[in-house]
């Protein structure tokens, strides 16, 4: 609420600051920019995000939620979306399935389509996550099978570091260092998880200027009715 | 408009809606009221939309496929997320004023008579409420609510003899897509069954009005009408920003995870509105006694009018009056134990359900009884 607050007194301030991070840089420092009350998906990063998805991820996990033909609604056209479709032989309907389920280490890699509201923190979660493999201190033992991670619950987990500098290569031009991949996951996994974000948080400012102006407006018409009494 | 029943257009053709309408245009009514005493209206008014959005879910629901339907009502049904998010909020909100309601009840010891009846539907109320909620908990298909539902099934099954008929009744198994289904004819039906108490609420609340002199009472319209459109526009815009900007307030991550992962989630979980109760329940898990926990819990609330023993007009004392408001930090603390993973919480939250208790049945006669004298 607190947070709500603030951000309503730097509107302005903050409207210029969203344009300012579609430019690029997200990592310096870190942040979304689907986060906050009037936060928007930023449809550049989750692009990349989804890039990096479907080159690195979709190996092990599913997005199976979100369809083909819904990426249009992150700026790829009909087109685009098809050619992605086909390429992962499907069509515009079929969801972003990944390979089918495997068991690594005890542990099956789950569908990743709510996973940014499924765990504490969302997107900066998913960003710790992602970058937080580590070589294990000195003297733990880690489970057959899994890797040091320092965000993970209990500190090991059974997916492998995948990512890694330029294991993929972004059409618009931005530097492809794994955080980069990180950051731009889990903006993507924030959309998935949200696809209504930006419209949610579109009416919802409307909707509380009009409330507030019919609170306004209802309570001194009140006033005014109960003064007249008698 | 006329205020003349008997010569107005609709009173000759249907009498009973002319009857109703007058009541509106007599001047009857205190000349002041406090905005809380709206309070009422405004559990009707969240009550009635719960129930539109909820037709609109039902309409989409599958209990055989109960998490990926809801996913898809989100993500596929045109505006769908815009209607579950009403329906969620709404009960956040309708949990929200009826709180207060009763809260302020206790504060003011409505309960009191003429207040008793008033009062004792004011708990049905509640009582109504939370099973409603709960169900709607259950039928989102979360892992969370998953385990709620088996855990009250298999104690409720595992009583035997009639509860456990009254159970196998209810739930008709464990969990599963034959349970959902039957709970969702029960969430609505349990719906229609909180308008029914909210309308009679009103009626005995109206019935027991203090008269007023004649000559210096107001008319419903235009004064309380403007009051209760102020009340309203004021919730309304909490409840804009709720469901808009804190869409998941108080309810858990867990319920975000499909009901199918073989994992048991760690206790807690269970929605803010539920807390409480889930506290008190969980001080005695996975056996009959919670049920019979959750039963006296209500029962001493509903007994409350007799262990006040400070009678019809008697003194309120500063005293009882704190009392009440340590109850409800009480009850706030059982909230927080219910949902806490700490150590401490399976304690604290035995320590508030006894307090509770002990407010209620100690408490409350000796130091009604002290004060009125
Ligand atoms: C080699 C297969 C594999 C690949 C490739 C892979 N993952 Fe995973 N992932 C797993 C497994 C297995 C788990 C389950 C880990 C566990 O429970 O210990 C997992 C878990 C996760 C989790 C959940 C962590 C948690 O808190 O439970 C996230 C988020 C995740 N993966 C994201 C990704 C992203 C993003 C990528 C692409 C960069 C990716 N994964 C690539 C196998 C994989």
């Amino acid at each position: 609420m607190r947070r709500f607050l603030a951000s309503i007194f730097a509107l302005g301030t903050l409207t210029a600051a969203c344009h300012a991070a579609r430019a690029a840089d997200t990592l310096s420092p870190l942040h979304f920019q689907s986060q906050g009350p009037l936060g928007t998906i930023d449809k550049a990063a989750a692009q990349r995000g989804y890039r990096v998805f479907e080159s690195v991820c979709a190996g092990c996990h599913a997005v199976g939620q979100v369809h083909y033909r819904d990426l249009e609604a992150l700026g790829l056209t009909p087109d685009q979306a098809a050619g992605e479709a086909v390429a992962a032989g499907g069509n515009l309907g079929s969801p972003l399935k990944g390979a089918a389920p495997m068991n690594m280490g005890g542990a099956i890699p789950p569908d990743l389509s709510s996973i940014a509201a499924q765990r504490h923190g969302g997107a900066r979660y998913i960003y710790d996550f992602l970058t937080g493999f580590a070589p294990a201190p000195a003297g733990t033992t880690l489970l057959p099978g899994h890797y040091y991670n320092t965000a993970f619950p209990g500190g090991e987990t059974a997916m492998p570091p995948v990512l890694r500098d330029n294991a993929v290569t972004y059409a618009d031009g931005t530097p492809a260092t794994s955080a980069q991949e990180a950051a731009d996951l889990a903006e993507f996994l924030t959309w998935t998880a949200d696809p209504n974000l930006d419209a949610r948080h579109q009416i919802g400012f409307r909707a509380i200027i009009f409330f507030a102006f019919l609170a306004i407006i209802a309570i001194a018409s009140k006033r005014r009715v109960w003064s007249a009494q008698i | 408009m006329t205020t003349h029943v008997k010569d107005s257009w609709m009173s000759t053709r249907l009498p009973c809606l002319g009857g109703i309408c007058a009541t509106y245009f007599q001047k009857n009514r205190a000349a002041n009221a406090p905005y809380f005493a709206a309070l009422p209206f405004l559990i009707a008014m969240a009550a009635a939309f719960l129930t539109l959005s909820g037709a609109v879910l039902a309409v989409y629901y599958n209990p055989w496929h109960a998490f990926d339907s809801v996913q898809f009502i989100d993500r596929n049904v045109n505006n769908g997320w815009l209607i579950r998010t009403y329906h969620a909020t709404g009960t956040t909100m309708i949990f929200g004023v009826t709180y207060l309601y009763l809260f302020r009840s206790l504060l003011r010891r409505a309960y009191r008579a003429p207040g008793e009846f008033v009062w004792m539907l004011s708990v049905k109320l509640l009582a109504v409420l939370m099973l409603t909620g709960w169900l709607g908990y259950v039928l989102t298909g979360g892992a969370a609510g998953y385990w709620s539902l088996f855990n009250a099934a298999n104690a409720a099954l595992s009583m035997g003899g009639l509860p456990g008929a009254v159970g196998l009744w209810f739930f008709g198994g464990p969990a599963g897509g034959d349970t959902l289904a039957r709970l969702e004819v029960f969430h609505a039906l349990l719906a229609v069954a909180l308008l029914l108490v909210v309308w009679l609420l009103h009626a005995s609340r109206r019935a027991i009005a203090a008269p007023v002199a004649s000559g210096k009472g107001v008319a419903f319209y235009p004064y309380y009408l403007a009051q209760y459109f102020a009340a309203l526009a004021v919730f309304a815009l909490v409840f804009v920003v709720l469901a808009f900007y804190a869409p998941h307030l108080g309810t858990s991550h867990m319920n975000q995870l499909p009901a199918e992962s073989l994992a048991v989630p760690l206790g807690g979980g269970v929605p803010w509105y539920l807390a409480p109760a889930a506290g008190m329940l969980g001080v005695f898990p996975g056996s009959g006694l919670s049920i019979v926990a959750a039963i006296a819990a209500i029962v001493v609330l509903y007994a409350l009018p007799w262990l006040d023993r400070s009678g019809r007009a008697g003194r309120c004392g500063k005293l009882y009056g704190f009392f009440t408001w340590v109850l409800a930090l009480d009850v706030i603390g059982l909230g927080y134990a219910a949902n806490s993973s700490s150590g401490a919480a399976p304690t604290l939250a035995g320590v508030f359900t006894a307090w509770y208790f002990f407010h209620f049945l100690v408490l409350t006669p000796v130091v009604t009884a002290m004060e009125a004298e």
